[in-house]
């Protein structure tokens, strides 16, 4: 996302504007049928934030040296894998359960991102499952999602 | 009145009272170092436990649990930048890079210090001005808690540093984020979506894991500079009695911080983040060297940490006093205190002076016993998190964040909201823009929104109503001042600068 070729339209910043404008627009639709008074703070944020995001794509392109300096991303495609393992995990959670998915997902993910060592990861995952269900389900007697084979 | 002080002492010191004020305190710090699991949480699933004790005995478990999950929250704040409670966000600013360059024991040390500091200044404060202190929340009206509100965010956005502009789009987005749910007035359902799980709005915590703590473990599983060997991270700890010496240089900041920790507990409805982050941006301005914050000042999380706990026992000055809660926790705790038959109010000071001074030398002895017991639990225990190898690391934040958030209300649609703000927060990370504002801007949009419409109803609609009052003038003066002074020296460096080319 850092400008690759050369052009101050595909900064990030202006990117960011884009979209902000873009939301600020949407939520204002959402506005129309509220009374005055709910109506009064809502619209005032989200104008203030139209308008904030008009300013940050002039300024990006009027100045392009107060755009973000950096790239956005340090390895785009280890992130797109940390997003899909995160939806796989809230995936997991809600239709497997809390304590199995976590027991799948600390070590394969742990493994995937680099750390190789089976008995490490065999003894952090039973540490880390076990203490959270002897904190959440003895101690504080706390429910989490419950487990595909309980239900 | 101190009569009735001295004399609750004794009945305090016996061993049943110590022992829940030093079980309180330890579980405090458990509870509170795990994010999502709040100080307001672990005392409601305490209060049903403590029907059959002494009322004392579950007064002083409740102080130590306080105190105890306000420095609690520092410890992820400080090691993974997840703050533990709200309170500690602005501890997370130069705690986790002082972790991340190998002093996390001595940023510990330095909170659980300024903890325990800004704990027993709240302490003493609620024993020798309850009465009297109280009455100085008379003089603000919905107005001036307004103008307090608007100050709060405008020294967020204009002392934090960076670019105004991004920092004024990061407090707008918070506090639309505020305004979503039922409005309280006309009780029409605002940006919910059709979605019942929004009516209540959105918890803070769903907010401050998902911009706080998934983009941290996003980028330890991102970074491919992990070589697989567990590489470990120095923790730079040492013996708290040794470091104390080097932390007496912060004593301008414990003495500003508590000051601001206890008059922000006092005010209704504020709270410890708004203390945490007003002390930060003062002490931020006091600096001789307020370009290094944020990259690693221990004064940084002394600030946090003085006023996050300073505001405790005060918290509970309008609480005890007057019967008004300012803080989730201190409502909790009227709650246990009625549980015991206890009518918080004036006349709990007549009826029951041993038990409602007692409470008060309960806050104490909790804020001092932080230093022995939070200072060897979070150099000898807690710190040893940094050895976890950077992708289990990450894999376990993971996990926790989801505990944390979906152990709010018990339902999944938090943890995609987390999900949702995680992946905002990841962008607005990256792109510069600060987070910070974003979270004042939760705390305080709904909290002014509700105030500047009582008082405009208050005048009849008449805007003028706003200011009024000297108080609201002060008020206004002071936001215009931290508004328009680093814009001025900015000005004035640049024209230096230019002078010397």
């Amino acid at each position: 996302m850092k400008n690759p070729v050369g052009s101050r339209i595909l900064q990030a910043d202006n990117i960011a504007g884009l979209v902000i404008v873009a939301c600020s627009a949407w939520l204002l639709t959402e506005t129309r049928d509220m009374p005055p008074m709910s109506a009064l703070l809502p619209v005032a944020m989200l104008c203030a934030m139209a308008l904030m995001g008009v300013i940050l794509i002039a300024r990006t392109i009027l100045n392009p040296q107060t755009a973000s300096a950096g790239p956005v991303f340090v390895a785009p495609r280890r992130f797109l894998l940390v997003v899909f393992v995160i939806a796989a995990y809230a995936f997991g959670v809600a239709t497997l359960g809390f304590y199995t998915s976590t027991t799948i997902m600390v070590p394969a993910v742990a493994f995937c991102f680099g750390y190789r060592k089976p008995l490490g990861l065999a003894i952090a995952t039973i540490i880390f499952v076990g203490g959270i269900a002897l904190i959440f389900m003895v101690l504080m007697n706390q429910e989490l999602p419950p487990e595909f084979f309980a239900s | 009145m101190y009569g009735n002080l001295v004399d609750a002492l004794p009945s305090v010191l016996g061993w049943a009272n110590m022992a829940a004020v030093v079980v309180g305190v330890l579980a405090g710090i458990c509870v509170g170092a795990l994010p999502g699991l709040s100080a307001t949480m672990a005392i409601s699933v305490l209060i049903p436990f403590t029907f059959g004790l002494d009322p004392l005995v579950a007064l002083g478990m409740m102080a130590g649990i306080y105190n105890g999950a306000m420095y609690g929250g520092a410890i992820p704040a400080v090691l993974l930048r997840i703050p533990g409670t709200p309170a500690a966000v602005a501890t997370s600013f130069d705690g986790y890079p002082m972790a991340q360059s190998g002093r996390g024991g001595y940023a510990l040390q330095v909170a659980v210090v300024s903890s325990a500091i800004g704990g027993i200044v709240s302490a003493i404060v609620l024993m020798l001005l309850a009465p009297p202190l109280a009455k100085v929340t008379l003089l603000f009206g919905p107005a001036e808690i307004f103008w307090v509100a608007v100050f709060g965010l405008s020294s967020i956005v204009f002392l934090l540093g960076g670019d105004p502009l991004k920092g004024l789009i990061s407090a707008a987005f918070g506090v639309t984020v505020s305004l979503i749910g039922s409005d309280t007035i006309t009780g029409y359902d605002r940006l919910t979506f059709g979605h019942l799980e929004l009516l209540d709005g959105i918890n803070i915590v769903v907010l401050l894991v998902g911009l706080y703590a998934l983009p941290p473990a996003m980028d330890l599983l991102e970074d491919p500079s992990f070589d697989g060997t567990g590489k470990r991270f120095t923790l730079g700890t040492g013996s708290i009695w040794k470091a104390l010496p080097s932390m007496l240089r912060f004593w301008k900041t414990w003495v500003r911080s508590s000051f601001i920790g206890v008059l922000v507990g006092i005010l209704p409805g504020a709270g410890g983040s708004m203390a945490a982050f007003l002390s930060y941006n003062e002490a931020r301005r006091a600096s001789k060297n307020p370009d290094d914050w944020g990259k690693g000042e221990p004064e940084g999380v002394a600030a946090a940490e003085t006023a996050n706990n300073a505001d405790t026992a005060s918290a509970m000055i309008p609480a005890l006093t007057l019967g008004i809660p300012g803080t989730s926790v201190a409502a909790v705790m009227l709650g246990g205190l009625l549980i015991h038959g206890l009518q918080p109010g004036p006349l709990l000071f007549r009826d029951n002076p041993d038990l409602v001074f007692g409470f008060m030398w309960q806050f104490l002895f909790a804020a001092i016993l932080l230093v022995f017991l939070g200072g060897s639990l979070a150099t000898n225990s807690f710190a040893q998190v940094l050895r976890i190898p950077r992708p289990l690391l990450g894999a376990i934040i993971i996990a926790l964040v989801f505990i944390g958030v979906y152990s709010i209300n018990g339902r999944m649609f938090d943890v995609y909201l987390t999900l949702g703000f995680g992946l905002v927060g990841y962008f607005m990370d990256k792109l510069r823009f600060p987070l910070p504002p974003v979270v004042l801007g939760l705390i305080l949009g709904s909290f002014a929104e509700e105030n500047l419409r009582l008082a405009l109803r208050i005048g009849r609609g008449d805007p003028s109503a706003l200011w009024q009052n000297t108080t609201s003038q002060v008020i206004i003066a002071i936001t215009f001042a931290v508004v328009v002074g680093p814009i001025i020296l900015r000005l004035v460096r640049s024209k230096k600068a230019g002078k010397v080319v």
